[in-house]
This record gives C-alpha cells, sequence and structure tokens, in this order.
C-alpha cells in the first residue's frame, strides 16, 4: 500500500474520532452548565471543556472566560482550530477523497453526506436548543461512518490504519479529558469529595459517555477512584487506555507481521507499554499522581504515532531516510 | 440539419425503444427520474470541480436521460474511421520525432513542427515500445447527415470524459433496467480490460516480468480527479501523486508502507510541462524529477508519451487526411471539417470576409474558449474578432458552421432537439480498439452549438445496437 494511502486512512479516522470527541465534550458541557451551582462558585464548566479538548492555547482570549457562545464558536465553526467539528468534517473528507480507491463506497458516502449535511445545519445560530440536536447529529454520523467502516472495509493494511488512527486519538482524548480534573481547581479544599467534587467527576464520565455504565459496573456513586479505574483500568469500557492500547497493539502485531524488519523496534515499544498498563494498578497511579501519569501517557501515545508514521514511511522523518530500494 | 431520432415525421427504428419508454413513463414522471440519476451521481462522486468562489466545489455535469443511439452501421464508420485515424497519428508522431519521411515528402513543412509549442525536442530519436506514443486518443466526430460524420478535432494528450461514458451507463440500467433487458444494447464493460492490456502490452523494454501498472493524478483539486480515481479503481492499479513517486537508478519507484516498488507503466493524467522539473518546467511540484531519464533508459513506460500534442494542434489537423493516405495508404474513412488556414493570404481574405458564416478557432486553444461562432455572434462580437484575426491570422484557423445532428433531451414539455457530439476513445497497445460507446456531449439551451461541459453543455448515455438489431422494436 502506498504510504501516502496509510496515512490519509490513519488521519481520516483520527479525525472523525476527534469530531465525535469534540461533540461529547460539548455535550457534557451543556449538560453541566444546565445543573444548579453554589452561589459564589465560580463556573468553570466551559473552561474545562476547552482545556479538555486541549484547545486552551488556541481559544481566543482567556479560557477562563469561557461561555457557551465562544466555546461553541471555536469547538463547532472555528476553521482555524483543528480539533472544531466544521475542521474535522473537512480534513476527514479531505482525506477520504485522496484515499478514495482504499475505501468503499459506503464509506466515502457515509462521510461526504456528513460534509454536505453539515454546511446545512450549521446555517443557523447554534442556540441551546439547536445545539444539542446539532450534537446528536454529530455523534450520529460518527456511528455511521464506523458502521460503514466496519461491515464493508476489508480486513486488510488499509483497515490496520484506519483502526491505528481511531485507538490512538481516543487514547489521546480520554486521558486530556481525566486530566481536566487537575486544571479545574476546586475552590477550596473542604470541597474534595464534596457536591462540586462528584459532578466534576460525573461530567468526564458524561464526556466519555459512560456516566449510566459506571452504576452498571460498579454499583456506587461516583468518584475519584471509580472513574479513573473506569476509564484508565477497565478492559471493558470501550473508551478506556486499556482498551485503547489493546486495540492498538492487535492492531500494530498484525500490520508488523506483514511487513518487513525494521517495524518490530517499534512493536517492541508498544509491547513494554502494553504490558505495563495491563499490570498498573490503581494505587500506583495515584502514587506517582494522576497528571503526572496522565503526561507521560500521552507523551508515549504520541511517541507510538509519530514512530508509526515514520515506519511506514509518511512521518515526519522517515525511518529510512532514502526509501530501500527492494531489487 | 439531421434530426438522428425523426426522418421528417417518420420515427428512425433505432429510436423504437426509446420511444416505447418515454411514452411509457411520460415527461413528467421521467423528470422526477432525473433527479434520482442527480442523486445517484452525487452519491457516486462523480462530479468534476469548478474553480469559482465560494458554494460547493464539486458540480454534477448536466446528465441528460434520453439515450443518444447508433445501429450498427453507422457505429462502424465511426470505429473504422477512429482506428484509422489512431493509427496514422501514432505513425505521425514516430515520424516527427524519428526520421521526419512526411517532412521529406513535402505533406507537412518541418517549420509547422520546429516552431509548435508542443513539440518537445527532448523526444527527438526516443522509440516507445510497439512505437505506441499516443496510448489513448479522443476523437471528436460530428455528425451533419445520415452517413457523413467529420472530425472536428483531435486529443493525443490526456483525453478526458470516458468516466461519463461508463457511469452514464451504470446510472441508466441502474434507474431503467429494462431499456436493457433483450441485450439490444452492445456493453461497455470492456473499457477497463482493454486499457490495462494495453499498457502491460507496452510495458518497457527492461521490464522482465508483469509490468506494474500506476496512473498518476495532480490530486484530488483537479477537475478531472474522479474520472483519475475511477480509472485506477476499475483498473485495480494504485492510484498515485507525484510526491509517492521517486527516481533512483533511472528507475520509477513508490512509496509503499513495506518501502520502495517499482513501476513500470504508468498513466499519467498530468501534462507534459510538469512531468519532470528535470527536464521541462524547473517549479513543478506535480511530476517526478528524473522521469524521463526512467523513460529513456527503457525503465517506464508513460502512456500517452511527452510530445504527442504535437499531433492534435489544429494546425497539424488539417494534414491528417494525408497522413493517413501517407501512412496507411488508405483513404480516410472519417473526413476533416474544410479548414481555413488564416495565415495564408487567400484563405485569411475569404474567412474575413465571410466572418459572420464562419466559426474561428485559436491554433492552439482548447474547450470551446476564444472562438468566434459567426451565426451566434453580435456584429460588435465579429468586429472586435475582427481586429484580433487581422492582428494574428497566424494564431487562427476559421471552419464552416457545421450543421451538426441533434438528438433528443428531456424538457418539461417532452422531448426536444439537441446538438451532439461524440468522442470515442480509441486505445492502442499491441492492437488498437474502442468500446462501443463514446461521450456524447449536448448543447442544453435551443439551437446553441456549445456543447463544452466548461461552459454549460451535459451529456448523454450513448448506445450502440447490437449487429442485426439495428430495427429493435
Amino acid at each position: 500500500m502506498l504510504s501516502r494511502t496509510a496515512e490519509g486512512l490513519f488521519w481520516m479516522a483520527r479525525y472523525v474520532e476527534r469530531m465525535s470527541n469534540t461533540a461529547r465534550l460539548l455535550d457534557a458541557g451543556r449538560r453541566l452548565d444546565a445543573l444548579p451551582r453554589r452561589a459564589g462558585a465560580p463556573d468553570s464548566e466551559w473552561t474545562s471543556i476547552v482545556i479538555a479538548s486541549g484547545c486552551s492555547g488556541s481559544f481566543p482570549g482567556d479560557p477562563k472566560t469561557a461561555d457557551v457562545a465562544s466555546v461553541c464558536e471555536h469547538l463547532v465553526r472555528d476553521e482555524t482550530n483543528p480539533s472544531s467539528i466544521v475542521s474535522c468534517v473537512y480534513a476527514a473528507r479531505r482525506n477520504a477523497k485522496a484515499v478514495r480507491p482504499a475505501i468503499t463506497s459506503d464509506v466515502w458516502e457515509a462521510i461526504n453526506q456528513t460534509y454536505v449535511e453539515l454546511n446545512q445545519n450549521l446555517e443557523a445560530e447554534l442556540d441551546r436548543k439547536n445545539l444539542s440536536a446539532f450534537l446528536d447529529w454529530v455523534r450520529g454520523r460518527a456511528a455511521l461512518i464506523y458502521g460503514a467502516r466496519g461491515e464493508t472495509m476489508f480486513r486488510d493494511d488499509g483497515h490496520s490504519f484506519a483502526e491505528l488512527g481511531k485507538w490512538i486519538e481516543r487514547a489521546d482524548a480520554t486521558a486530556r479529558l481525566l486530566d481536566v480534573k487537575y486544571h479545574v481547581l476546586l475552590p477550596d479544599v473542604a470541597d474534595v469529595g464534596g457536591g462540586l467534587d462528584y459532578l466534576q467527576w460525573t461530567q468526564i464520565l458524561r464526556a466519555a459517555n459512560s456516566a449510566t455504565a459506571f452504576r452498571h459496573v460498579y454499583g456506587r456513586s461516583v468518584d475519584a477512584n471509580g472513574v479513573v479505574d473506569f476509564l484508565v483500568l477497565n478492559r471493558e469500557c470501550p473508551r478506556s487506555l486499556r482498551t485503547a492500547v489493546n486495540h492498538l497493539y492487535g492492531e500494530l502485531q498484525t500490520l508488523v507481521s506483514k511487513h518487513d524488519a525494521p517495524q518490530n523496534d517499534l512493536l517492541q515499544r508498544v509491547r513494554a507499554d502494553y504490558a505495563q498498563l495491563m499490570e498498573l494498578t490503581l494505587e500506583e497511579i495515584f502514587e506517582e499522581g494522576l497528571h503526572e501519569w496522565l503526561t507521560q501517557f500521552i507523551m508515549k501515545i504520541n511517541i507510538i504515532a509519530s514512530t508509526t508514521a515514520d515506519v511506514f514511511g509518511f512521518g515526519a522523518q522517515p525511518a529510512v531516510q532514502k526509501m530501500q530500494v527492494a531489487q | 440539419m439531421y434530426n438522428e431520432m425523426f426522418q421528417g415525421p417518420e420515427l428512425r427504428s433505432e429510436y423504437n425503444l426509446i420511444k416505447a419508454w418515454f411514452e411509457k413513463h411520460g415527461p413528467k414522471a421521467l423528470l422526477e427520474r432525473q433527479e434520482e440519476a442527480d442523486a445517484l451521481f452525487r452519491r457516486i462522486g462523480i462530479t468534476f470541480a469548478v474553480y469559482t468562489e465560494g458554494g460547493d466545489p464539486d458540480r454534477l455535469i448536466p446528465f441528460d436521460m434520453v439515450p443518444r443511439v447508433f445501429n450498427d452501421s453507422e457505429w462502424s464508420i465511426v470505429e473504422r474511421g477512429s482506428i484509422q485515424r489512431a493509427k496514422a497519428l501514432n505513425c505521425f508522431i514516430a515520424d516527427v520525432y524519428g526520421e521526419r519521411k512526411i517532412v521529406e515528402a513535402g505533406i507537412v513543412p518541418e517549420s509547422m513542427l520546429l516552431n509548435n509549442p508542443a513539440y518537445l525536442k527532448q523526444m527527438n530519436g526516443f522509440r516507445p515500445p510497439n512505437d505506441i506514443w499516443a496510448h489513448i486518443i479522443g476523437v471528436d466526430i460530428v455528425r451533419t447527415e445520415e452517413d457523413q460524420f467529420y472530425v472536428l478535432e483531435d486529443n493525443c494528450r490526456t483525453p478526458s470524459g470516458v468516466s461519463y461514458v461508463l457511469q452514464n451507463r451504470e446510472v441508466m440500467s441502474r434507474i431503467f433496467p429494462e431499456l436493457f433487458e433483450g441485450g439490444h444494447v452492445r456493453p461497455v464493460d470492456g473499457y477497463g480490460e482493454h486499457l490495462a492490456t494495453a499498457m502491460q502490452d507496452c510495458a518497457p523494454p527492461n521490464c522482465k516480468g508483469k509490468p506494474t501498472l500506476a496512473l498518476l493524478t495532480p490530486g484530488q483539486y483537479n477537475s478531472a480527479y474522479y474520472e483519475h480515481y475511477f480509472l485506477a479503481d476499475l483498473m485495480g492499479i494504485e492510484l498515485v501523486e507525484g510526491t509517492d513517486l521517486f527516481v533512483e537508478d533511472d528507475k520509477v519507484f513508490m512509496r509503499t508502507t513495506k518501502g520502495a516498488e517499482q513501476v513500470h507503466v504508468l498513466y499519467r493524467r498530468i501534462d507534459d510541462d510538469f512531468m519532470d522539473p528535470e527536464v521541462f518546467r524547473e517549479d513543478s511540484a506535480l511530476g517526478v524529477p528524473g522521469i524521463i531519464r526512467a523513460m529513456e533508459a527503457g525503465n517506464v513506460t508513460l502512456v500517452n508519451a511527452p510530445g504527442t500534442g504535437i499531433a492534435d494542434d489544429k494546425a497539424i489537423y488539417i494534414h491528417v487526411p494525408d497522413m493517413i493516405r501517407f501512412y496507411l495508404n488508405e483513404e480516410p474513412i472519417l473526413p476533416n471539417v474544410p479548414t481555413y488556414r488564416c495565415d495564408q493570404p487567400d484563405d485569411l481574405a475569404y474567412v474575413l470576409d465571410n466572418l459572420a458564416e464562419l466559426v474561428v478557432k485559436e491554433v492552439h486553444g482548447s474547450g470551446g474558449y476564444g472562438m468566434l461562432i459567426g451565426p451566434t455572434s453580435s456584429p460588435e462580437e465579429i468586429e472586435d474578432f475582427r481586429a484580433k484575426l487581422i492582428e494574428h491570422p497566424e494564431a487562427y484557423i476559421a471552419q464552416p458552421t457545421l450543421s451538426l445532428s441533434s438528438a433528443p433531451i428531456l424538457t418539461e414539455d417532452g422531448m426536444s432537439p439537441r446538438h451532439v457530439d461524440l468522442r470515442p476513445f480509441v486505445i492502442s497497445g499491441k492492437t488498437t480498439n474502442l468500446i462501443p460507446s463514446g461521450l456524447s456531449r449536448v448543447a442544453l439551451t435551443e439551437g446553441s452549438l456549445v456543447v463544452n461541459s466548461s461552459q454549460g453543455g451535459g451529456v448523454k448515455d450513448t448506445w450502440v445496437l447490437t449487429k442485426g438489431d439495428s430495427h429493435a422494436e
């Protein structure tokens, strides 16, 4: 497969996943915005959404002043923000079009139709009522695209590269989401374990689409230990870091088995990270500090992403500068 | 004007099937199905990009649902004539970059070759596999009478449009399967097979095993990107961009996830100028540095070869009938349109006296731009053009305004005749052939002679009836 095709499939899937994650985040913000809050408590929900999306750098103005209008503008419409829903849809379609022979008509039509409908959906102002309908639509489109990919694509290298993109993006997004708590300081030490703390952890679960599942799995109310266990260590949760890394490792193993020698270094590295994560306990995470551990994890995921790209010839620094010429 | 559906008041029997279909559905129901067809085209992604500001950059070429029908004997003229022409044009290009016998024979003056912008001196002495230079040639044909066809121009560089031929049929057969029951219409499925076989047959001399084929596109922002993707997919070959390829050791490789893979035959859909910054335009980011070296070393075949534009220039066009006689020792099956060369004083004088009746075209132009259609132009437009003509007579040729045949299109009031042309695609490898269909472009405005899609023309499914079925009931 052309390296450019692998790259296109990888990024097509990453952008679809990012589009869906951004929509989930906004939905969490929207829900929290509607909750009653204690008089005098800072309303930092929209600020935390900006931070969780990884967009505090690109956010125009001080993220502390973020409100529903400015966050929606930046995370939905702003074409200069690569994580905005508009940017994600455009980028997913651009990548899909560039690799058109490598995807099925079903996948292309699902993505192209998303692009066509997006422009129609954004003609109207996104007020509170429109916003929830719009976010539902985005998540529905993501589900449709995933369905088309899962049901119609060959389980070949192309499928593996797309899956890699999806799981890398998801691991990164879940880790960032968890890290939000670090950035949203509670007003008072006494608040830890209190009502606001509870609401914030619930918000994180909601953004991960896992609030209901949590009760099913743990049978207790939300707390820090439970959320971290669920979103990092739970093997059944589709958005947990363990699940993501497990799939990532599997896809890389499949790819490497079909390719030659130099790729094995990559597999060694992922295997080490994978083994570590599989044996990790909750205590160890909190001992290191959740924020510190997540920072390390995000770094590792990004190294895996860039090494994968280099190894398969589409990174910033191809592993073999001048490609090996097979005779 | 020759009407392809009616002879006077009489329906031509080739259109029996169409008439029955039309009467069964009625114009209103058919126009509703038209929306279904458009939705299909858009879903499949058959669009062409139009470079305008704002709006949807991907437009549909208007598709008219009434098929255009040829019977077997009519098609035979088109088929034999196009093949004959493609053979002569390939002989001519080989001769231009070879011995130049045609110059020696006094048929084409050497200066006309050397001063032509499409002439590439770098190709002198080069011999492509099987001496085929233009593997794909689109011949633009118009019809004026029952058996009278004329060639309007030849397209020997990278002719486009064949994807519409195949997809128009695909869409028609999805929406109206009943039209194709009974096998009256010859299928068009063979195109991908023909082209892939021709490419394999023209593998470069140093390729010993099975050649690897690829299609080179300028990328998704090119107006014909859809066709590039479609053809690559049809043949099951990689669709590559310039940055996917590199040359090492005078061989062409594509960058794959498994390392470098050699490419032997490259169907390139980018212009000569952009092919190789080492040889042509230095600023080209679309091409592949060193690819011409690789071609000369016998390691890659370019389809079509560089330099084929010399054969489809309007100044050279005038000589094609003589080429057919000279190289093939045959009489032309499809005549040229009589053409006045404005660089000849006698011709120029005649043209200036008769501008209102003539079509004047730029020698090196294409796509219906920069031309004058006398009978439909205002006196001011004619005078403006007269000034241009007097200033640069060598840049123009003129032809009588042909009475293009018409075929029916669907309108709200029923079927209505519009002017059409035809572009069959001739493929040359070890053999020369074409599929039984071509691109029928149709002027959608009543009375208009301009069929170019860039100027609002549409397309139609084009049928060739099976032999002995020419009067299908």
